[in-house]
């Protein structure tokens, strides 16, 4: 071949080249938007929606305190937060149910809540008066009992616990001491039973739930200002996520695996108190700060406690589990001298994925209704 | 295949006199020795306890090793990719042209070579020295991370070899501009304009918008359809370093695309050389 003809297919080749190049990138990049990597958002602050929610608690304003001729005006305040427990070592935990019920986790707990196509929901509306979708605001879980705020003008107390004996109790409240109760069905017929838990309302706006007359009694004075001068156990400042509040450290211990005994007596041994913040606005995030006197022995149960996450992650790996080993890539301990901060997030496509049966069985319910 | 090897050599041979690929060489193990002095891990069940460089403790937080060490493994990807590709066109840019220079050509196509095996000789032998360069850079870095952390990973030695492919289309590029200019400036000059190119072209599908529809748009996407797409390659190695998903459909299919893009630039250079006169 001559200088001419060689060159010319080194010029073909080229612009085949070329071409070959062009699909072979075309194919290998690939034209559809590149996957976003999960980000968690953790809760770590209070953001402005929760202040301004925290601000809109504010209802409650105690009567004026006339001292050596001084009027003060009280601030109002959130009766819920002057409802928790006081003092150190206490378990309150709050969640917002309104809030998550409108979150996307809330509406596919709703899809599971509704498997029966709604039945028990409206049972439960019809008995108690209470539509627990719209009047219900929080729930707090306490180491005495448990405490329900919202909207309770519909709500059927006086039928419901009618039988038992009651009193009115300080300025706004009715305490309903243990006893029977009659539950009239639907149908008409008429259930009896009965309950060895104390109830209390206030002002239709909070249902306190203890285990004796004294214990919701106490609830009632916090509210209205009759309590001990210590601070409740969650802070107004610590109000944001859907789920909040502080746990003791026996709780906490109480919620590990019994193979973890080991673990459970060292949380023991070093913190001291445990605040606690889930998001649940997009995936479930989650923040735990553990708080101790000696910030040596914090520390290295916060390195315990990375080290645990990160074997359960390499396990996961190894079991070919890729859900939890993505979902464990998130956790972290970021210790900071007396308290170390522990992260853990869901991402909401794997809820989604684990509670995916929950949507198909209501909508077979209520295809099966219609 | 021996007359392309011989020129390899003699690339190679040239390299190793010039001081500043040698200044190169040390500055790497000088780069390693100090991270590997300097860094100190604990790392308790798999995971990155605490972490001190120069003696000062680094505010990290308490998480797995490998996710820990993402970052890191991910910066010194980018790092040995674009900062590779940099280097490579700012040290080989010279060595085309110089075997072009007057006197030398001559005795080189004296020999009983065909032209083409001078070309395809240096491009073998820049290369050589690109991954020899690369794979000495990240087989330090797996080594000191491996030792200290305990956390085995091929990752940053795939990214760099990676970068390599990336570095091939560029210096064909690079090498075909010597052919028609004798100029050294030229020469990294054009490699520069299609590493920025590349970098574009990885990222063609996001910056389509950019363009009013109609004639600028269609062109933009004409001119990148075919420029190799060394950012994607680039995020790829990032991904493939730090032990994540990958964002490409088919790195296979990317990295021999990259490739084939350099051998039509080098092919180009043929076809133009075989025509030149000296």
């Amino acid at each position: 071949m001559d200088n001419r003809g060689r060159r010319r297919v080194w010029l073909v080749v080229a612009a085949m080249l070329f071409v070959v190049a062009a699909v072979l990138m075309f194919t290998g990049q690939g034209e559809e938007p590149a996957m976003e990597t999960p980000k968690v958002e953790f809760p770590r602050r209070m953001r402005a929606p929760e202040r301004e929610r925290a601000e809109r608690r504010r209802t409650h304003v105690l009567p004026v305190q006339v001292d050596a001729g001084t009027q003060e005006r009280a601030r109002p305040r959130d009766p819920l937060l002057a409802a928790l427990p006081r003092g150190e070592g206490k378990t309150a935990v709050v969640i917002e149910a309104n809030a998550l019920r409108h979150s996307p986790i809330g509406e596919l707990l709703l899809d599971c809540l509704m498997r029966d196509g709604g039945k028990r929901l409206e049972e439960l509306r019809n008995l108690s008066g209470v539509d627990p979708l719209q009047d219900l605001d929080r729930l707090v879980i306490t180491d005495e009992g448990m405490m329900l705020s919202g909207n309770f003008g519909n709500a059927k107390f006086k039928e419901l616990l009618g039988e038992r004996v009651s009193m009115d109790y300080g300025e706004g409240a009715r305490v309903y001491e243990p006893g029977d109760m009659t539950v009239t069905r639907p149908d008409g017929s008429t259930a009896r039973g009965r309950s060895e838990a104390a109830v209390a309302t206030w002002n239709n706006e909070l249902l306190v739930i203890g285990k004796s007359p004294d214990e919701v009694k106490a609830v009632v004075d916090r509210v209205e200002g009759r309590g001990p001068d210590e601070p409740p156990a969650i802070s107004e400042g610590s109000t944001y996520g859907e789920m909040y509040g502080v746990l003791s450290v026996d709780q906490l211990a109480r919620l590990l695996p019994k193979e973890q005994a080991e673990l459970a007596d060292r949380i023991r041994r070093v913190a001291q108190n445990v605040e606690l913040h889930v998001d649940a606005s997009g995936d479930v995030a989650m923040v735990a700060e553990v708080r101790g006197a000696n910030g040596d022995e914090v520390t290295d149960l916060g390195k315990t406690l990375g080290a645990a996450l990160s074997m359960a992650r390499i396990k996961a790996q190894a079991e070919g589990e890729k859900d939890l080993a993505q979902l464990l890539d998130f956790a972290r301990v970021q210790p900071d001298g007396t308290s170390f901060k522990l992260e853990m997030a869901v991402p909401l496509d794997v809820i989604k994925q684990r509670l995916a049966f929950c949507k198909e069985e209501r909508s077979a319910a209520e295809a099966a209704e219609r | 295949m021996k007359p392309v090897l011989g020129i390899a050599g003699y690339v190679l041979r040239e390299a190793l006199s010039r001081k500043f690929i040698l200044a190169f060489l040390v500055g790497i193990t000088l780069v390693l020795t100090v991270v590997a002095l300097s860094l100190r891990i604990e790392v308790v069940d798999g995971a990155l306890a605490a972490s001190r460089l120069f003696g000062e403790e680094l505010r990290n937080s308490i998480r797995s090793v490998d996710v820990a060490l993402r970052p890191v493994y991910q910066a010194a990807a980018f790092l040995v990719f674009y900062g590779g590709i940099l280097f490579g066109i700012v040290a080989c840019s010279d060595f085309a042209p110089s075997l072009m220079s007057p006197g030398r050509i001559e005795h080189l196509l004296a020999l009983p070579i065909q032209r083409w095996h001078l070309l395809a000789g240096t491009f073998l032998g820049v290369m050589t020295l690109a991954v020899g360069g690369t794979l000495y850079g990240t087989t330090g870095l797996v080594l000191i991370f491996g030792v200290k952390a305990g956390y085995w990973t091929a990752g940053p030695l795939i990214a760099g070899l990676l970068a390599c492919v990336g570095f091939a289309a560029v210096y064909a590029v690079m090498l075909t501009t010597a052919t028609l200019v004798r100029s050294a400036a030229l020469c990294a000059a054009s490699g520069f304009v299609f590493l920025v190119g590349g970098i574009i072209a990885g990222y063609r599908q996001q910056m389509t918008p950019f363009f009013e529809e109609g004639f600028g748009r269609e062109a933009f996407k004409a001119v990148t359809l075919v420029l190799p797409r060394l950012s994607a390659l680039a995020v790829a190695a990032g991904d493939i370093a730090s032990s994540t998903p990958l964002e490409v459909r088919s790195l296979g299919l990317l990295l021999l695309g990259v490739l084939v893009f350099g051998f039509g630039a080098l092919a180009v250079g043929f076809w133009r050389f075989e025509g030149k006169d000296y």
